[in-house]
Parts: C-alpha cells; structure tokens; sequence
C-alpha cells in the first residue's frame, strides 16, 4: 500500500516532467524551425558589465548565426556552475579559478574564450591613506569577504609582502566600511566600489591587481565536453555573436551604456554610473593580444601564468583546461 | 460574555490617536538618527526616502507587483499545504511526529544550498521565488495550526462521539471550528515571511523584483534606494499583517471556550523515550527517501546535488574526514555561541511584550507596528545597520537573531494570550480580580501552549537568521562556510553542513518539545493526546 502509493508519487513527477519538456518543444518548434535555442547564463545582475551580450541581441548577430539566445541573469546566490553542468544554459561565464575548482569537483568544463583579459580584481583605498603598490598593504586593515583570503595571499607571495602584518575584517561586499574608516582598504572589482564612490563625489585609488603579477583570466566563457562534442556549430555562433557584440560595444560605449538602460527598465540602472563602469572595464577586456588575434584570445604564455597564479590559489591545471578550437573557427572565419 | 478577541487588541480605534502621536515620534526619532548618521552611507531618513519614493515610483511599483505576486502565490500555496499537512496528521494521529518532523527539516534547508536547486529546476521565471516564500511560510502555519485543532473543549468532543459520528464529524463541527484563532496566527506571521521569502528568491538569478533591487542599492552606494526598498517592503507587511487581523476580529466572532482536559497519567518510565526514538527513526527514514527519491525523480545532476551517501562518505569514510570534521565543528561552535543567546533573548522578550500589551493597550498600539516593521525589513537591508550601531563582535549577531525570534513569539503569545476562556474570565470579573491576578492565573497558562509553539517555530528562524549575518556581514561561522562552499562548487561540503544543520535544528526541536511536555502536562492537557 505504501510502496504502492510512493510509486505513484514518482510516477506523477516524472509525467509532470515530461509534459514541461513536451511543452518547451512545442514553442520552440512553433516559433523558427531554423533557429536553434541556447542560454547563457551570467554571472551577476544586468549591467553594462554584460554589454556585449545585448548588443549581439538587439542587433541579431545571434539570430543570424541561427541562433537564439536567452540571457540568464545572475544573482547573489545564483552560481554560474550548476546551471551549465545540467545543460539549463550552453554557457556561461565564470572565471578561472572558479572554473579550476569546478573541475576539481568533477565538473566537465572547458574555458572557450577570455572576456577579461586582465582580472579585474583591484585594492581600494581613499586618496588620504594610498595603497598604491603591495608593499604599501603592511600594517593596514583590509574589508573584504574571508572566501577571498586565497587571492590576497597570492598577491602578498607574487610581492614579497608578509600577509601576516596585514589584518583582514570581514565585511559585506559594499564600500560603506571604507567611507567610515573602519578599514582602509578594500579587496574589490575596478568596475563596481569604486565606480559607485565616484558617482557618490568620493574619489579613490585603485591599485590593480593583475598590473602585480595576478595573472587570472576573468569573465571566461565555459561550456561542456559534451557540447563541446555535440553542439560546436551553436557554440560558434554564441562566441561568434559574443565577439561582434563587444567589438561593437568597444566603438561606442555610450550606445552601449544606453541600450543597458533600454533593455532593463526594471533592473534599477542608472547611466552615469553605467557609462563610467562601461569606460573602465574597456583597458581590462582589450590588449594588443586581442587587437592582433581577436576578441577572447589567450597564448600559451597567458595560459601558463594563469597556472602560476591558480597554484598560488590552491589550484593545480593543466594547460588543456582551456580549448581555443572554438575561438580559432570564429576568428579564423 | 464578552468577546476576547476584542479584548486584546492590536491597534484597537479607540487608540489610534495614541498610535499616531507614538508613530510620528517614531518618524521623527528616525529623521534623526538618519541626518546624525548621514556621512556613514548606512541610513537614510523619511524625507529622503519619500523623496526617492517619488521620482522613481514606476520602477518601485513594477518591483513591487513582481514580488508581491511571486509572494501572495507563495504565501497561498504554503498555506494550503500546511493545512493540507494539519488535515492529514489529524485524521492519522500516528503520522504527526512524521510529517512535523519531515516539514522542520524540509524548513530548515538553508536557502545558499535550496535556491540554485530551484533555479536549475524551474529555469527562468518566478518559480523559485514562488517555493521559497511557500517553504517561509508553511511551517509557520502549520504548528499553530496543529495546536489549535487540538483545542477543542473535551465535552464537544465527548458531544459528537455520543451522536455516533466519527473523527470527520469531529473535525468539520469542533476542531475546525476551534482552530481558527490559531490559523490566522499562524497567517500573520507568514506574511512577512513570504515577502521575505520571495524576495530571498530573486537573490537566484530572478528579472526583477524588490530583492534584485535591493542587491542593486546596496552594492551601489545608493542608501535611499536601499531604504527606499526596505520601506516599501515593510509598509507592505505591515498592511498585510494588518489586514490579516481585521479579517480575524470580522470572522472570530466566539469567545475561546475553557478546555477541561482531564490530566493525562504519566507514562510508565521509559515508554515516552522509546516512542520519541521511534518516531525520529521515522522522520529520518522519511528524509532520507525523500532526499534520495527527491533527486532521483527530479534527474538532479550528481555534480551539485549530492546524496545521503555522499554526505556519509564526505564525513566518515573519505581520506580527509577528519579535517572535514573538525572543520564543520569549528564552524558549528562560532555559530551556537552566537545563536543560543539570541534565541532565548528573542524568546523572552517577544513572550514579555506579549504580556506587557495586554496590560496596557496602548503600548501595544504603539510598538505593534513597530515590532511588525522590525521584522519585516528584510534582513540583509538591516544586518550592515545593526553592525554599524552594536559592532562586528557578538552583540551585533545576538540582536539579529533576538529579533528574528522575537516577533512570531510575540505573535503567537499575543493570540495565545487571547485564549483565555470567557467563563472564566466572567468568574474573575465576578470576583473583582485585578487585571494582574486574571494576568497570572488564566492568561499565561492559556498563553503557554502558544509560547512553545512560538518556541519550536523560532528554532529555524533562528538559524536562518545567524547564518544570513555571517554570511552577509561578520564572515564567520557555518553561514560563511556555507557561501564559500557554493562558491568553489565543493557541493559535498555544502550538503554535508546542510545534513548537520538540519540534524541540529530538529535535535533543538526535540529538546524544546521534551521541556514542552513536561509544561504542558501541567497546564494544557489537552495538547498531548
């Protein structure tokens, strides 16, 4: 009786599920037969950080490739992970180290392309009490999350600076500790704290992280081995729109910032702070690497020191984490 | 005979000059403590706030249908279940330890662990946001609800057994009807909780939303967006809340009836123990089917959702079981120091204020809404505030928690306070009792079964509320563990702490229920049949 009625229970679920993927057919094969449908997951709430996606939406150079894109937006508890190893999206954009780890845990990732060239990890700190080089960092007090203990680390090894004479405090990832002096400085993104400090009238100092040995791909597309192997042709066509999107974004960044604004009415932007985030993530998304090779380029120079870096973090890859093939059929066509 | 319901009310209109004087006082408190603390970028102040308000009124009122909604279906669906579940524990009296106990764990998932599970599930759209306000609220619902349908007078009962009818009877003509006062406590304080629930929801990837909004500002710098949010969100509890108690005083016309419940023989030594053990064998096998069955069913992929076997591997047989151990057990430490006081804190003072408003009316006309307000400001708005005021150290977490209990106790007690029988009331008013004597001798013994529900619903909440401060400001203990797991994809581990927790939260259970028993054997007999 009980068996009976637990079976049943399951029965029901599966049937549930087989009636939402009939229904997911069914609209997919009434609106374009010739479009296919993939989604890429993001890895943070709508803003010109993703710029390049909606270009590449709004000017169909997606569609034209015979793909259909969704974009999935992300969000504090919304890892990137997850929804691409389940096949909910074809790709989505993470970064190296959380690749690394990812795969570690037996995840079948690959890195197919390089948005941040440069990893956008920066130390903030107020004009008055400068962090303007590593060494400077002995004997402050900097806010940030302890899940980041791993990257200051790297810093203080690849500089020569004893962490230990550094005091971390725990804090919300926000610059409010910081305007309050109750650090004096702050482990974060060059294109989010201290764009909303300048917005807000307050200046500060940014000491980048990658210009001190922090070698660390950002923003990188990953995808499957299985699709890797099965669906290279949308692959191509989402890295490819991808490319054209911020090549297009890089001409004109205020067309950019602006179509950021028009496609998310409800995501609460506004667009002095989304041109200056636009205009400050340009020197970190393109190099000469990529003006000779193409957007999302890496080397085999780039790829060891980011397995330099990664080792510092805990990680140990191998070179063969990253596949160029589908970067070398979008930029070699 | 009096009716007491009305007798205890939360902003009765007689008071309500009082009220407005004591809310304007508030605004006016809170105008300044906002301009005292402007260069902090940590509060802003009503002025401000309706200023923004203003401006951006088609932004917030969009945000404002998209979460409500996703709320009010969450609130429905977590509502009708939790009766569905009362329904069914009632008509089959052997599986209530079964499905409170399977519901406690199902409502101690932390949401760091449930929320990409749900989004990976429904896809985009608003069905995680939809489960998560259902999962905030149900359980809420549910334990009132199960101590109201047994509050029924034994000579009702005795009434229809002598007619012949059977348990259905019982339940359609008395339990039903007896409950009420118990149901809609239980809907007052899911009110709140759904909007935070859903609003938690949008934190996994959602389109829109107060919550996404509230991400937004924070991060941003943009304190009068952020308080903007929190005011919108609260004014919206409270009205909520509000609503929910006219409709209460409109429907619960009865005065409680007096339960004469004859006092139950204790059990011979040692037959409660065994029972207890034998029912907790049972939620764990319920768990555990449901866990492997849950995943199995759903095609979950083995990468982010792991199995009971993986847990037991992860911790017992894996090569580094030990470090992982002593790991969860440091963290765990961090966490109870903090979350113990904060519990018993909340609980003491949500019964205190209980019985304080039902001595002076006017009180509660004032710090009700207040009270409300405390807990309906979403806690991640509110944790950097508290931080600020009391410190990253203990004081600043203990709050939090203290709060988070604090306002279901109050709720429950309030109703429970309420409870007490208008005879006997009658006999007192008779007698000339003061207010006090009637306070002490018939109020609080009706208010106590209340008070331990309030005090078995408040276990989760209280973890709840400790690991979304770690996770959120102090960077400590199982919270932080929990976020920094997710983020590495280490899914072993964050099941692992998920296992434990949960395991932690149903022992508090248990232990709140022995002391409980012990009570209530005492005072409400009834309870325990």
């Amino acid at each position: 009786m009980n068996d009976l009625r637990r079976m049943t229970r399951r029965g029901m679920l599966a049937a549930g599920t087989v009636g939402f993927g009939a229904a997911a057919l069914g609209l997919s094969a009434g609106r374009a037969a010739a479009q296919a449908q993939a989604a890429l997951q993001l890895s943070w709430l709508h803003s010109t950080q993703f710029a390049g996606s909606y270009i590449a939406q709004d000017r169909g150079l997606w569609s034209q490739g015979g793909l259909e894109v969704s974009l999935l937006q992300g969000g504090p508890n919304a890892p990137v992970e997850p929804p691409v190893v389940a096949g909910t999206a074809l790709v989505g954009i993470s970064a190296a180290d959380y690749t690394a780890a990812a795969v570690e845990q037996g995840a079948p990732f690959r890195i197919l392309g390089v948005a941040m060239q440069k990893n956008p990890f920066v130390i903030a700190s107020l004009p008055g009490n400068p962090v303007n080089e590593p060494a400077q960092l002995a004997g402050k007090r900097i806010g940030m999350a302890l899940a980041n203990t791993p990257v200051l680390q790297a810093l203080c090894t690849l500089n020569g600076v004893d962490s230990a004479r550094i005091e971390v405090i725990p804090t919300q990832y926000s610059p409010q500790p910081l305007l309050t002096g109750e650090v004096d400085c702050l482990l974060c993104w060059e294109t989010d704290l201290p764009v909303a400090m300048t917005i807000a009238g307050v200046d500060s100092v940014t000491m980048l992280m990658a210009d001190h040995g922090y070698a660390l791909h950002s923003q990188t597309y990953i995808a499957t081995d299985d699709s890797l192997a099965n669906r290279r042709a949308e692959l191509v066509a989402l890295i490819r729109g991808e490319a054209q999107g911020w090549q297009i974004y890089r001409e004109d960044i205020a067309a950019a910032a602006a179509l950021t604004l028009a496609m998310f009415p409800d995501a609460g932007l506004d667009l002095p702070t989304q041109l200056l985030q636009a205009e400050r993530q340009v020197p970190l998304m393109f190099s000469d690497l990529t003006d000779a090779n193409g957007f999302g380029w890496w080397t085999d120079e780039t790829v060891a020191a980011n397995i330099e870096t990664l080792a510092l973090l805990g990680r140990k890859v191998t070179p063969d984490l990253w596949d160029r093939s589908i970067l070398e059929e979008v930029h070699g066509g | 005979m009096m009716a007491a319901w009305r007798d205890l009310p939360v902003v009765r209109p007689g008071d309500g000059r009082v009220t407005l004087i004591g809310l304007l006082l508030l605004l006016l408190g809170w105008e300044a403590l906002a301009r005292s603390l402007a260069d902090t970028y940590l509060l802003a102040g009503p002025v401000q706030i309706l200023r923004y308000l203003m401006e951006e009124r088609a932004l917030m009122a969009r945000a404002l249908t998209a979460t409500l909604g996703n709320a009010l279906a969450g609130f429905v669906i977590g509502n009708l279940a939790a009766i569905l579940l009362a329904a069914v524990a009632l008509v089959w009296p052997r599986s209530q330890r079964i499905v409170t106990g399977v519901a406690l764990v199902v409502f101690c998932l932390p949401l760091v662990a449930t929320g990409p599970i749900l989004r990976v599930i429904f896809g985009p759209g608003d069905g995680p946001q939809i489960v998560l306000a259902a999962l905030a609220v149900y359980y809420t619902t549910l334990i009132p609800l199960l101590v109201g349908l047994r509050a029924a007078p034994s000579g009702w009962l005795d009434l229809i057994q002598s007619y012949g009818r059977g348990r259905l009877a019982t339940l359609v003509h008395v339990r039903l009807r007896v409950s009420l006062p118990y149901l809609f406590a239980g809907l007052q304080i899911a009110a709140p909780a759904a909007l935070l629930g859903a609003m938690v929801g949008e934190f996994t990837g959602a389109e829109r939303g107060l919550g996404v909004l509230t991400v937004r500002a924070m991060r941003g710098l943009e304190v009068e967006m952020t308080w903007a949010l929190a005011t919108v969100a609260t004014l919206v509890a409270v009205l909520a809340y509000l609503g929910i108690g006219g409709l209460a005083r409109m429907v619960l016309r009865d005065a409680p009836p007096i339960l004469l419940a004859p006092p139950r023989a204790s059990l011979p030594f040692g037959t409660g123990a065994l029972r207890r053990l034998g029912s907790a064998a049972g939620v764990l096998m319920a768990v555990l089917v449901l866990w492997w069955g849950g995943i199995a069913a759903l095609g979950l992929n083995p990468f982010f959702a792991k199995g009971p076997q993986d847990v037991l591997a992860t911790l017992i047989t894996d090569s580094d079981a030990a470090a992982t151990r002593s790991l969860l057990a440091q963290a765990m430490a961090e966490t109870l120091i903090l979350l113990l006081p904060g519990y018993l804190a909340g609980l003491a003072v949500g019964a205190g204020c209980a019985v304080l408003f039902s001595l002076m009316t006017v009180v509660a006309g004032v710090v009700m809404p207040l009270a409300i307000a405390l807990r309906s400001v979403p806690i991640v708005t509110t944790a950097p505030l508290v931080v600020l005021l009391l410190g990253r150290g203990a004081t600043g977490t203990i709050t939090l928690v203290a709060i988070m209990v604090f306002f279901p106790t109050l709720v429950a007690c309030l109703h429970g306070l309420r409870q007490a029988p208008g005879q006997v009331m009658d006999v007192f008013d008779s007698y000339g009792a003061s207010s006090m004597q009637r306070l002490i001798r018939v109020r609080i013994p009706a208010m106590l079964p209340a008070l331990f529900a309030a005090a078995r619903m408040a276990v989760p909440a209280a973890v709840l509320a400790v690991t979304v401060v770690e996770w959120l400001a102090t960077g400590l203990g199982i919270g932080t563990l929990m976020a920094r797991a997710a983020s590495v994809s280490d899914y072993n581990l964050l099941w692992s702490v998920v296992a434990l927790v949960a395991t932690l939260s149903a022992l508090g259970y248990a232990a709140v229920g022995a002391v409980e028993t012990r009570v209530l054997r005492r005072y409400a007999p009834e309870q325990l049949a």
